[in-house]
């Protein structure tokens, strides 16, 4: 079996060039592009996070919202109870996370599919709840703010200093992802997530895999949303809403459910989406723009149907059978 | 044949009672005895209990919402019901499942790479490795294929190889003729034999086909109803014509008759 990440020269000259495309981009791109890129770059660790606890083993998770929020809040509270650095907030969303990811995840040795899916539902409301009340006895009607994330002088504050934080963050939970997913834990998720009473016949502790994937998958969540809180400079309970929840739900299904880089496709599109709609809708009359915001939702779910029915696995399914027949017409591309 | 009086059973049960869902008996006082190093087989038509009884014996049953109501297991001398699978795995108790014995969505060496050996350090894994290859050819050229695209055959021998990659002590194999055609389950049923015989393991095999199964088990038990209706070393089971007849299916034209309705109706039967 393969293990080297960059075995072969072309993989290497295929990472080289994605690097160079990516480092190229801050310095091309135009404000609003960069803070697409950004948000693209966000949602991804999110969506990478989901990957591995519903694509991998199998686990169906509704709370993806409430651990951004549960993250977000931990920034928020910290910075504002305590005036802390992001060096303490970001470890303290960590832990906060894998804590929560632990609560949440004890229903999934009981509970399979929809009754689990339904009892991750409670993560999501408890920490909203929590953050609620917080907000309504502090008395803040618009949410916390919170400072750029700074070391000395120097602040963490253009959409290009984000970009290159949020790709060092996107990398780093690309690299666990594609590393859990080549070590035994990613063979015991996959494993367990077929068949797990055979993976409990072979010695796999299934109970043990099962919550060490919801506490790897809701830190990493959690991480993501402390990030979000730092870069929209803002806490609100309001952005977590169960729509946030079905959006990440969606980019796995629509990526690809058990491909890492199908994860990154899947927060691509599901951030791009609206965008490109929006776009779309402004080549029409202006007596229909203002009906933009409806097509926006109805276009996703739209979306989502066609995804179901016609191409289960999802974009990445799309690229996959888009290569084999390159590879089989006479017209043979460079790769 | 090994010597079955010899020495202290590997492992005993002794009046085990299972309910399913706190009310549905399924076993009532099962006993059984496994000698080192011996194959025994349970024979007994559907819903006798075998199946049961394995899942009793490998953890299993707290999944399926049963549990041991009375009764006890002892595997090498400790008691072991109530125990997860895992930890029986670890201590060389491992299942063979009757379906859905292999991972579809890895590959043949993936599927024998996630078996967990606790009881083999990384030298010895290797070598239970290569004895699989060794003892089935056939998964050496399928190293690299998805177990979701083998055939019945293919992935029985995938699920033993996974079973022997965790070093058992005993192996229990639930139906392994299940589905497969009689050439291919005679051709595994050798294997298995075999690999008792290199490993030195003990096997307890749940079984339907009869025939099959005697002609390799040292020691039989037949199930029927939740007991134990008949035990006996496995040439004296062959010798026995209404076994034959119940678990063959030679008595054609006729409905399938129990063991106790024909001992009940000898003279009977032979007036057919």
């Amino acid at each position: 079996m393969e293990l080297r990440l960059l075995g072969t020269t072309r993989q290497r000259i295929r990472f080289a060039l994605v690097l160079l495309v990516l480092v190229a981009l801050p310095f091309v791109a135009t404000p609003f592009l960069l803070d697409l890129a950004n948000q693209v770059l966000l949602a991804s660790i999110g969506a990478l996070a989901l990957m591995l606890l519903t694509g991998f083993a199998g686990l169906i998770s509704l709370g993806t919202a409430g651990l951004l929020a549960a993250g977000a809040y931990a920034v928020g509270v910290l910075v504002r109870e305590a005036n802390a650095p992001f060096w303490v907030t970001l470890p303290a969303a960590a832990v906060l996370g894998a804590l929560l990811g632990l609560i949440f995840g004890l229903p999934s040795l009981r509970l399979r599919g929809l009754y689990l899916a339904i009892s991750t539902l409670g993560l999501h409301f408890v920490v909203i709840y929590l953050g609620g009340e917080y907000e309504a006895r502090e008395i803040l009607s618009t949410g916390i703010m919170i400072a750029s994330p700074s070391i000395g002088r120097w602040s963490l504050s253009s959409g290009r200093e984000w970009y290159f934080a949020l790709l060092f963050f996107a990398g780093l939970a690309l690299l666990i992802s594609i590393n859990l997913q080549r070590s035994r834990t990613g063979r015991a998720w996959r494993a367990l997530r077929e068949r797990d009473v055979v993976a409990s016949a072979l010695g796999i502790d299934v109970q043990r895999f099962k919550l060490m994937a919801f506490m790897v998958s809701a830190t990493m969540t959690a991480v993501a949303g402390a990030l979000f809180a730092y870069f929209r400079n803002f806490v609100s309970i309001d952005a977590f809403s169960l729509y946030l929840t079905v959006q990440y739900v969606a980019m796995i299904i629509i990526g690809g459910m058990g491909s890492i880089p199908g994860a990154l496709l899947g927060a691509g599109f599901v951030i791009l989406f609206p965008y490109a709609i929006e776009a779309l809708a402004g080549l029409l009359p202006a007596r229909f723009s203002n009906t933009v915001f409806a097509l926006d939702y109805a276009a996703f779910g739209v979306v989502m149907i066609l995804f179901l029915l016609l191409e289960p696995a999802g974009l990445i399914g799309i690229w996959h059978r888009l290569r084999a027949s390159l590879a089989t017409t006479s017209l043979r591309l460079p790769r | 044949m090994t010597d079955v009086a010899a020495n202290a059973p590997l492992l005993t049960v002794e009046g085990l009672e299972v309910a399913y869902h706190r009310v549905a008996i399924a076993l009532y006082g099962v006993c059984l005895r496994v000698m080192p190093q011996t194959i025994v087989v349970l024979l007994g038509n559907n819903g006798a209990g075998k199946t049961t009884t394995l899942r009793a014996i490998s953890g299993f049953i707290g999944l399926d919402d049963a549990s041991i109501t009375a009764g006890c297991i002892r595997f090498a001398g400790q008691a072991i019901q109530g125990e997860p699978p895992h930890a029986n795995t670890r201590r060389g108790i491992v299942l063979v499942p009757e379906r859905d014995k292999v991972f579809p969505n890895l590959t043949v060496a993936e599927n024998l790479a996630v078996a967990v050996s606790h009881r083999a350090g990384t030298a010895e894994r290797q070598r239970l490795e290569a004895l699989v290859f060794q003892f089935f050819p056939a998964l050496a050229r399928l190293r690299s294929q998805l177990a979701g695209l083998l055939s019945g055959g293919e992935r029985q021998m995938l699920a033993l190889g996974s079973a022997i990659v965790c070093k058992p002590e005993l192996l229990l194999i639930d139906e392994l003729s299940l589905g497969l055609a009689p050439v291919v389950v005679e051709d595994l049923v050798r294997r298995v034999s075999s690999i008792r015989q290199e490993l030195g393991i003990t096997i307890l095999l749940v079984e339907q086909n009869a025939s099959v199964a005697l002609a390799v088990a040292d020691y039989g038990y037949v199930l029927e109803n939740g007991r134990v209706a008949l035990e006996g070393p496995a040439a004296e089971l062959r010798g026995r014509g209404e076994i034959q007849q119940s678990y063959l299916g030679q008595a054609s034209g006729e409905e399938r008759r129990s063991y106790r309705a024909l001992r009940q109706r000898p003279a009977e039967r032979r007036n057919d």
